[in-house]
């Protein structure tokens, strides 16, 4: 897409003056005229005007008279040139305005009673201000309104055509999914074709829509602003931490709306390199699991005829007494907890400190355990870094971005408008490696198929191009000689036909993409799921570590090596130490300093490092009888984990489960106890984004029926259990989390990070370095397809498949996604039934085809298991972090 | 404590005393009111004529044909200045694209009958009636909920209509009908079926 | 059997002088009493507490408590539009609830600079003086009724009736009108109410002179108005009173002769003026004001131009309904005016209108927005409260009724 010179931040353009009403303004040559008068402080009038997109010029309201020109002009589309005198008010132009405000009403419908943007609607204001009152001749369009989409409504008879939705959705989300189409002689906003919206259903449409003509079908017709309250909150899905306003009345949350809205229209486009304000189809459309009648009202307690509600009181009893009795006949080192990313800084930390010291045990661990620790322990200990490298700005502003195994727009699709920007805006080049032909590789400009799970040895490959074409940083390397010549020395061990053979790609691509990403100045590594989940992932990170490293990448600023965790505060679960081989802050719970500061610190000492166990070593233990008690909040892993782990003979052989979670999950069926707890939109707290930053999660509503939030059920165990913790509020945690980690907050602005690979390079690095570059075991000839079960855009973990909303957009379908032309050779049609058969499972299902995919490789949302799918994979464990590995396996299919 | 009437001699005085003239005076007021007929009502066997105008209880209002006016566009809500008025409104399930209140409450309790809510409403749904005789035990009985305010709106549409012209929200019945929100029905009939 | 009351006193009263432990008191002690009267007493017209100093009958001091009926009127106008505090109004006095609207309307388009028209200027002249009647009318009866005079009461609450009656048929409501709207009023007068308007100017004169009958003969009225409560025409300046209690000081000051506001200025009338300062005087200029209103009524209904009864401002009164219906500019006229309101102006704003008890004042701050920032209100009956120990002082506990009888205070409007 060509650049336009207009409002492109960093386009070079000679400085100019010019007089807006009588003052000097200094801009630069050719912007826009309406953001130069914008930052004079002025609004004008503007219903099609955006920051975050090139004006368009659309609906006749910014009018300012120019000198020398007779007829006022649109100041959005006119360019400031030097010398121009530009008056931006007067009854002339006041009349103009109101005369084109005139002939929008004319031809819009007489609604307001009926429409959803009334009290937030653009015309209304414009109409009101400008002191319209009587309209001749009102011929309002009497057009059908269109419902063929999912989620969006379009009523043409209100649209003013000020092409606001068009516009978000080419330039900013890049998805082109909409487009003027002139029928039966009016012109209309329709989805490309005139037919039903495909799209990422982000609803930013919806959002700068200043009149009612998009509507959402989730809060049709059931509200008007002046009946809701709204809450300012964080988002609890990704990790991407977009602040969300929760729009609740009486009833419950009645709509989620975004800070991009046709209300904050004027900005500066520089800014949009933080964040554009808006949400993705989760954030704004999964709401409805927040009120779900599914919730857990009370606390209930198996008994002999199944699940009975008792009180708080009595409940709270049970646990306390029988976690006590199991304390004081089996020690400390029969009971274990594992709580959920999901949860706040707050009650994670609360968590960790609950089972540290009320129970005296280091078997304590988070679902920051399924991939983000590989991340983390892996960046910790090469570079000093606990979290990723780059924030949003750094990533919009590379020159070049290499994403491995990530499918960025499905997992983070407000991060990865940030990539979308920096190859849209800034021109960046993006290197997409993946084995699907996934919407950011549409938009790379070097997407990159390699074969499915080969992750690992492309990075390879690219360590060993990048060493054997010299295209390392003399500096870095010249720094840390002993370091270099072991890895020179690994990766000469490699070959290049076994990495070839494996990625499915030549020498020349990785060679080509190594030279991209060394030559530039600013270049980010951007990895996710496919590396940080996958087998050896630890290694696999290390080796990115490897490559920024020798490129000399890894302390340049604006560069680094970064992962996209999945749940919305994993990196919150590592910093506030939920992990057996961490304490707050990513202190090494092995450190005996540490342990002492904050043994100190709780009034009580701490456990010792051994006997700790992380979440597979945890039920592991449980299945040998060692864990009498498993403690599980909002966790569920009957649910996620496969059979071949044992998970369910784990969870059924313990004496106490206890399940804490607004719903009754497939785990919670099999406890003894069940607490309600609430979700987000009822607690207080913060998240930590995965650019580090603290967001604040803020309550909308009250707790659903009998739930309480995770802190408080905390608080009250801790103490009864023997061990005070007096907590009025989430504030209390959180300033007991500001005394022990000072600066952690920081105002909710990420910490500058500095990698300091020095000691790692110095010590330790030849030892390791030969083992990560080895070349692994072959790929069973007799299972030809890859399996990857993976996350889908419209859903994240399985809390939002409690979100109705969310599941009429993607419904479990229970289908295997497949290449059409496997499908073709295997003779599969879509009534067909396959068997799908893995080392130790085999599951019947129905195909789909999806023209993405790789040959050979298959594809099932993971957030369902209708029919058991994840049971077929074989989980491995990671030597070194204990990552389970589980996403990926290798099947044979064959027609039933 | 002293006060006299100036300018009267003492004669004048004693006599007014001694005859009780101010009783006099006044009793002859007093008396002459005897043949005076009561202004009085003896409620609640008599009643007084309520004006037209008169803000009594609230009631919901149906067009002629039965149709509920009321689009459920929570003007209503906005306008109260007592914060009285609760709408739930939806799409309505039976006619698909018009929207309709699911619910509708008026707390009498705290309504201030200042009649801000029927001058709001763009489709004359809400019209004050004469009915003031609704004094319960039960306070719960005193938070209408649609069908009661359907029920008085049904009662007194007399009432209702004669409001609405008193206080000028509507013309005279003919002309009334033109007023009617269309907006729902015309284009219901043109809206393709949704693809499910 | 009981001892006799007189013994009982003596045994706790008695000091024995010679005694070693009290040899300077006294053999006869005399204290001042308090007295707590109200909140619950039937003549604090509400419920007002006085706390009594009494020196035998003879009050030394006498404060007011106030607050039993504050509702938080002036931070509830901070919550909704301007247009939403108008009933909020009717509830300050709520006798006088014409004057209350008419009031704060003039307030608010003091701030607006918005004009009204002449018919409504009319309109709303007439009935505030309609108001001002039934104002005086209903302090005369309830202070007749405070002193012992009973027959009074229910004449003028008769005729007051009939006004009350004219209200609900005005505007819907006797008590709570909310009749006045920012920029006019809400509904024009019918030729049916005109007529009865200049019934009640022709029955009213000699009604009015049957209630002076009652009590200007009556020697208890005299004895207890006369001389009571007396307050200089300087310290009534000082303690800033207005309307007829400032008046009855022989203080000439009325706003609507000396900034003529409304239609005042297009009749012929004169202020009554006291001499004594004292509550025969105050009742004396209540009563010539009810004649002087009633000779407003009848000259101004004669002359009530045509025209509308609504300002024409668009960002800031409603359109008409029937535009509403078919006019779109009209329909997100009434939803915005409905939903957020207008934007007034920034800036703060007095506005003082000569109510029935006195100068009622709206003090109002704007920050530009819907909504008012602040809102004040100088209700005379609160501003008159801070006179009351002042004037109280000196007399005798059963003139304490009168006394603040005479202030017609409302504490509705009082405690706000």
């Amino acid at each position: 897409m060509a650049l336009k010179p207009v409002t492109s931040p960093d386009v070079e353009a000679p400085p100019i003056r010019l007089t807006v009403d009588g003052q000097q303004v200094e801009a630069k040559q050719g912007v826009s005229l309406y953001d130069v008068i914008s930052q004079t402080g002025k609004t004008i009038p503007a219903m099609c005007y955006h920051y975050t997109f090139d004006p368009f010029g659309s609906c006749g309201m910014c009018l300012v008279m120019v000198e020398g020109k007779k007829a006022p002009v649109r100041s959005c589309t006119a360019k400031a040139e030097a010398g121009m005198v530009v008056r931006c008010e007067g009854e002339d132009l006041f009349l103009a305005r109101k005369k084109a405000v005139e002939k929008h009403l004319t031809v819009h419908p007489l609604d307001c009673p009926v429409c959803d943007a009334d009290g937030h609607c653009e015309l209304q204001d414009m109409a009101f201000q400008h002191g319209v009152t009587n309209l001749v001749n009102a011929k309002p369009k009497g057009l059908p309104e269109d419902r063929r989409s999912l989620v969006l409504d379009f009523n043409m008879n209100r649209c003013i055509l000020c092409g606001e939705c068009i516009n978000i959705c080419k330039d900013v989300q890049m998805v082109d999914a909409l487009q003027f189409f002139k029928k039966e002689g009016t012109t209309h906003v329709v989805a490309k074709g005139d037919e039903g919206l495909v799209c990422e259903f982000c609803g930013d449409c919806l959002a700068v829509c200043p009149v009612g003509a998009i509507t959402n079908k989730y809060s049709k017709y059931v509200y008007k602003p002046w009946q809701l309250k709204k809450t300012t909150s964080t988002c609890a899905y990704c990790a991407d931490g977009c602040q969300m306003y929760i729009e609740t009345s009486g009833k419950g949350v009645q709509r989620v709306t975004s800070p991009l809205s046709w209300k904050n229209k004027w900005g500066d486009r520089a800014e949009t390199a933080k964040g554009h304000g808006g949400l993705c189809v989760r954030g704004r459309f999964g709401f409805q699991y927040i009120d779900s009648k599914e919730r857990l009202g009370a606390p209930l307690v198996r008994t002999e005829e199944g699940f009975a509600p008792r009180s708080w009181f009595e409940v709270m009893d049970t646990v306390i007494g029988r976690l006590k009795a199991l304390k004081a006949q089996h020690g400390p080192n029969a009971i274990a907890g594992l709580i959920t990313a999901r949860c706040t800084n707050e009650e994670l930390y609360l968590f960790q400190k609950l089972m540290r010291t009320a129970i005296g045990t280091n078997q304590v661990d988070s679902s920051a355990r399924y991939g983000h620790l590989n991340f983390t322990r892996a960046l910790q200990h090469a570079a000093g870094v606990g979290r990723v490298m780059n924030g949003y700005e750094e990533i919009t502003k590379a020159n070049v971005l290499l994403l491995i195994g990530t499918d960025i727009t499905e997992t983070n699709p407000v991060a990865s408008l940030r990539v979308k920007e920096a190859i849209r805006v800034y021109g960046a080049q993006a290197i997409v490696a993946t084995s699907r032909m996934t919407n950011i590789a549409k938009l790379a400009s070097h997407p990159l198929r390699i074969a499915a799970g080969s992750e690992r040895s492309f990075i390879q490959a690219l360590v060993k191009a990048a060493v054997e074409e010299d295209l390392v940083d003399e500096a870095a390397t010249t720094a840390a000689p002993e370091a270099f010549a072991a890895l020179k020395a690994a990766v000469g061990g490699l070959s290049w036909d076994v990495l070839t053979a494996r990625t499915g790609t030549s020498r020349a691509v990785a060679v080509e993409s190594v030279r991209l990403y060394a030559e530039a100045p600013k270049a980010v590594i951007l990895c996710a799921e496919g590396v940080t989940r996958q087998v050896e992932g630890y290694a696999s990170v290390l080796n990115l570590v490897d490559l920024a490293w020798v490129t000399g990448k890894l302390t340049r600023p604006g560069c680094g090596v970064s992962a996209l965790p999945e749940e919305a505060n994993e990196q919150g679960a590592v910093d506030m130490g939920v992990a057996p081989e961490l304490l707050p802050g990513q202190a090494l719970y092995g450190d005996e300093e540490a342990r002492g500061k904050f043994a100190t610190a709780w009034r009580c000492s701490l456990p010792p490092p051994d006997p700790s166990a992380t979440l597979m070593e945890i039920l592991k233990r449980c299945r040998d009888g060692g864990i009498k008690a498993l403690y599980l909040v909002g966790e569920n892993p009957l649910a996620t984990l496969p059979a071949s782990t044992g998970v369910r003979e784990a969870l059924e052989k313990v004496e106490l489960l206890v399940c804490q979670d607004p719903f009754l999950t497939e785990t919670g069926r099999l406890a003894h106890v069940v607490l309600p707890a609430t979700t987000f939109a009822e607690k207080d707290g913060t998240f930590t984004n995965l650019e580090g930053k603290v967001n604040r999660v803020r309550p909308a509503l009250e707790p659903y029926e009998e739930a309480r939030p995770d802190w408080e059920i905390f608080a009250a165990l801790g103490t009864g259990l023997g061990y005070p913790m007096e907590y009025e509020a989430a504030q209390d945690v959180q300033r007991e989390i500001m005394k022990l980690l000072p600066g952690y907050y920081n105002l909710g602005e990420a910490r500058p990070v500095i990698a300091t690979p020095e000691g790692y390079l110095r010590n330790g690095f030849a030892h390791t370095v030969a083992v990560r570059y080895a070349a692994g075991s072959e790929a069973d000839g007799a299972r030809p397809f890859a399996l990857t079960i993976g996350q889908v855009l419209y859903h994240s973990g399985k809390l939002s498949t409690r979100a109705s909303g969310l599941v009429q957009l993607y419904p479990s379908k229970g289908r295997l996604q497949m290449n059409p032309e496997d499908l073709a050779q295997l003779q599969i049609g879509p009534q067909d039934v396959v068997r799908v058969t893995s080392a130790g499972a085999s599951v019947e299902l129905r195909t789909e085809a999806n023209p993405d995919l790789a040959r050979g490789t298959c594809f099932f949302p993971e957030h369902f298991n209708e029919p058991p799918i994840k049971d077929l994979a074989e989980c491995v464990v990671d030597p070194t972090t204990g990552v389970p590995a589980f996403k990926f396996t290798r099947v044979a299919i064959e027609k039933h | 404590m002293t006060a006299k009437s100036e300018g009267k001699s003492l004669l004048r005085e004693v006599w007014d005393a001694l005859s009780f003239s101010e009783i006099r005076t006044a009793m002859r007021v007093v008396l002459s009111h005897m043949f005076v007929k009561p202004v009085t009502f003896q409620y609640p066997r008599e009643k007084r004529t309520i004006p037209d105008a008169h803000r009594g209880a609230l009631g919901l209002l149906r067009y002629d044909d039965g149709a509920e006016r009321c689009v459920g566009c929570d003007l209503c809500e906005a306008a109260c200045p007592s914060r009285c008025i609760k709408v739930v409104s939806a799409e309505n399930p039976e006619r698909p694209l018009s929207r309709y209140a699911t619910e509708f409450y008026i707390d009498i309790t705290k309504c201030v009958f200042c009649g801000y809510c029927v001058e709001a409403c763009p489709v004359n749904a809400l019209a004050m009636t004469k009915m003031y005789e609704y004094a319960t035990a039960d306070k719960r009985q005193l938070i209408f909920d649609k069908k009661r305010l359907y029920e008085v709106g049904e009662k007194h549409i007399e009432d209702a209509k004669r409001y609405l012209y008193a206080h000028n929200q509507e013309k005279n019945d003919a002309e009334s009908f033109q007023y009617r929100y269309k907006f729902p029905h015309q284009v219901a009939g043109l809206t393709p079926p949704q693809d499910s | 059997m009981p001892q006799p009351l007189e013994d009982q006193r003596t045994t706790v009263y008695k000091v024995d002088p010679e005694h070693p432990a009290n040899p300077t008191l006294p053999t006869l002690r005399t204290e001042e009493m308090m007295l707590n009267m109200g909140p619950q007493h039937p003549s604090t017209h509400g419920v007002l507490k006085i706390v009594l100093s009494l020196e035998g009958e003879r009050i030394v001091k006498a404060t007011p408590v106030m607050g039993f009926l504050h509702r938080g009127v002036e931070k509830l106008a901070e919550d909704g539009t301007y247009h939403q505090f108008i009933p909020h109004t009717d509830r300050l006095d709520y006798v006088c609830a014409m004057y209350n609207n008419f009031a704060y309307c003039r307030a608010v388009e003091k701030l607006l600079d918005l004009k009204v028209p002449p018919r409504a200027e009319y309109l709303r002249t007439i009935v505030a003086e309609v108001q001002r009647i039934i104002g005086h009318l209903f302090w005369l009866g309830t202070q007749a009724l405070d002193i012992g005079a009973m027959t009074v009461f229910f004449y003028t609450f008769r005729d007051r009736e009939i006004l009350l009656d004219f209200f609900d048929e005005l505007c819907g409501a006797r008590l709570t009108t909310s009749w006045y709207r920012i920029g006019g009023v809400e509904r024009d007068f019918t030729p049916d109410l005109v007529e009865k308007l200049r019934q009640f100017c022709d029955y009213f004169p000699p009604k009015l002179d049957e209630y002076i009958t009652f009590l200007d003969t009556n020697r208890i009225w005299l004895s207890r108005t006369k001389g009571v409560a007396v307050i200089s025409a300087e310290d009534a300046i000082n303690f800033g009173l207005s309307g007829p209690t400032l008046r009855g000081s022989s203080v000439d000051y009325d706003l609507r002769k000396f900034e003529p506001y409304a239609a005042y200025g297009e009749c012929q009338w004169s202020v009554p003026v006291g001499k004594n300062g004292d509550t025969y005087d105050r009742y004396w200029v209540r009563v010539e004001e009810m004649r002087q209103s009633r000779n407003m009524v009848k000259q101004l209904l004669e002359k009530i131009p045509d025209g509308p009864v609504m300002a024409d401002m668009p960002s800031v009164t409603l359109p008409p309904k029937d535009k509403v219906f078919n006019d779109l500019a009209s329909m997100i006229q009434q939803f915005k005016l409905f939903s957020q309101g207008f934007d007034a102006p920034k800036g703060e704003i007095y506005c003082g209108t000569e109510a029935a008890k006195g100068e009622l004042g709206f003090y109002i701050v704007s920050d530009g927005g819907g909504k008012p920032y602040r809102l004040k209100i100088r209700a005379p009956s609160f501003i008159h409260m801070g006179a009351f120990d002042f004037m109280a002082r000196g007399y005798m506990i059963a003139d304490i009724v009168t006394i603040f009888g005479t202030y017609d205070i409302v504490m509705g409007e009082c405690d706000r």
